[in-house]
């Protein structure tokens, strides 16, 4: 049986090939539409340009009235991500707003690249070097930019299974 | 001793967002398995056993309650008490008042629009206002009372309704912005509070909720308040028309208000 959230996901779905925003790009994974991947092109003039990161977006049924659970797979290094890949973004947690779809999540967290927090730290190191000592900071985004293709190298034949774990560590 | 060890353990990178939301889900699903969303009808003898025989405040108050309404039904405290209970409670009116039924179905036609004009994005605006306004026509036709049970009690046609008021509620604050900034606290703007306490679910309503939605809507409802104070509940009216030529002083629905949670009243 369709559910809210289930046909409320489809219609994300549609509108992200119809309408979709640029630098980002997500689809359900084959056989659940509730987890979805998804992939950021790190913004042009920031560090992470060029950058493909990828993550993954976990609904629940109570989807769109409470947020997903949203993370990178590939590695991160930013003033508001944890080390496990989730994030720290106030429209994943108590700001969220049932209007806000997949589209608008994506694109947040595009800008979260651009912008980030350094008050809200995830990452102390990352986020002390941002304030302290930015060219450090962009050395070590460089890195992960870099890592950020090779995953796309070692995931190209194995697409389907496995993805997450090996990509997450 | 656990407790302690894990304060001991505390890691500055590691989320434990994510272990708050857990705990507040498992919060969530105990009481939503013992709460239905709208409970069916109950008398005030039922609810007199939820106070302490010792607390004569309380008791006397539901015994002058006795006196001007037949029942209530309980709504789930999840935060959106107050949305549901409306939504409900005022629907349930419309089953039995074609007219207004009419007036009603117009504003909310008329609001989609207006919503979008606002700034809401269309295409997750349009997702409720669909849903909604199918609730909505439900009460067209009388004798629907237990399909808008079974409706209100579905948690996701209950939710996105709920959601579509929410809006309804953002929407006229910040357009009449300027007539609330001076009730909002802390240093926000009306779209600041309207992001942070209307619009997300769970965000528990105040007054100046109760006042938006009543004028959005143009509903006039009444609440009856049941605190510590005083001998008798305080009833306050909503009235949503601005001069007191027009004004209506029949509510529509009456709901009983209990500290940090709404129920809706029926009366004798």
């Amino acid at each position: 049986m369709t559910t809210p959230a289930r046909r409320r996901l489809m219609r994300d779905f549609k509108r992200l090939q119809e309408d979709p925003p640029a630098g980002v790009s997500g689809a359900p994974s084959d056989n659940n539409i509730m987890l979805w991947n998804a992939v950021i092109f790190g913004p042009h003039d920031t560090p992470f340009e060029d950058g493909t990161f990828k993550l993954t977006i976990e609904f629940t049924e109570e989807y769109p009235n409470k947020p997903p659970t949203v993370r990178f797979i590939s590695k991160m290094f930013h003033p508001n991500v944890y080390a496990d890949g989730s994030i720290c973004l106030d429209i994943l947690q108590n700001r969220w707003s049932p209007t806000y779809d997949v589209s608008a999540i994506l694109t947040s967290i595009q800008s979260l690249l651009h912008d980030p927090n350094p008050n809200s730290p995830a990452n102390n190191e990352a986020a002390q070097l941002y304030r302290e000592n930015r060219r450090e900071y962009e050395k070590k985004v460089a890195a992960i930019v870099q890592e950020s293709w090779n995953d796309d190298e070692d995931e190209g034949e194995d697409e389907e299974d496995g993805e997450e774990s090996k990509a997450g560590s | 001793m656990a407790a302690q060890a894990h304060a001991i353990d505390y890691d500055p990178e590691r989320n434990y967002d994510e272990d708050t939301l857990a705990q507040q889900r498992e919060i969530e699903k105990e009481i939503a398995e013992s709460q239905p969303l709208i409970s069916s009808l109950f008398t005030f003898d039922d609810i007199v056993e939820e106070y302490t025989r010792e607390d004569e405040v309380y008791r006397h108050k539901i015994e002058n309650l006795k006196t001007r309404y037949a029942n209530l039904r309980k709504t789930r405290g999840d935060g959106n008490c107050f949305f549901r209970a409306f939504g409900f409670g005022y629907l349930e009116t419309l089953l039995s008042n074609p007219t207004d039924y009419q007036r009603f179905l117009e504003i909310c036609e008329k609001s989609k629009d207006e919503l979008i004009a606002l700034g809401f994005p269309q295409f997750t605006l349009e997702d409720f206002y669909d849903t909604f306004i199918d609730i909505v026509k439900q009460v067209k036709n009388p004798g629907q009372l237990e399909k808008l049970l079974e409706t209100f009690n579905d948690q996701g046609l209950s939710d996105y309704f709920v959601v579509y008021l929410r809006l309804l509620v953002s929407g006229f604050l910040q357009k009449n912005e300027d007539d609330y900034i001076p009730f909002i606290d802390g240093e926000r703007t009306v779209k600041q509070f309207c992001s942070q306490e209307v619009e997300p679910m769970g965000k528990e309503s105040d007054h100046i909720h109760a006042v938006a939605l009543t004028k959005a809507l143009r509903v006039p409802i009444c609440v009856e308040y049941m605190d510590r104070e005083g001998q008798t509940c305080n009833s306050f009216m909503f009235d949503p028309t601005e001069s007191p030529e027009e004004s209506s002083p029949k509510p529509a629905l009456t709901l009983l208000y209990r500290p940090g949670h709404y129920d809706i009243l029926y009366p004798l």
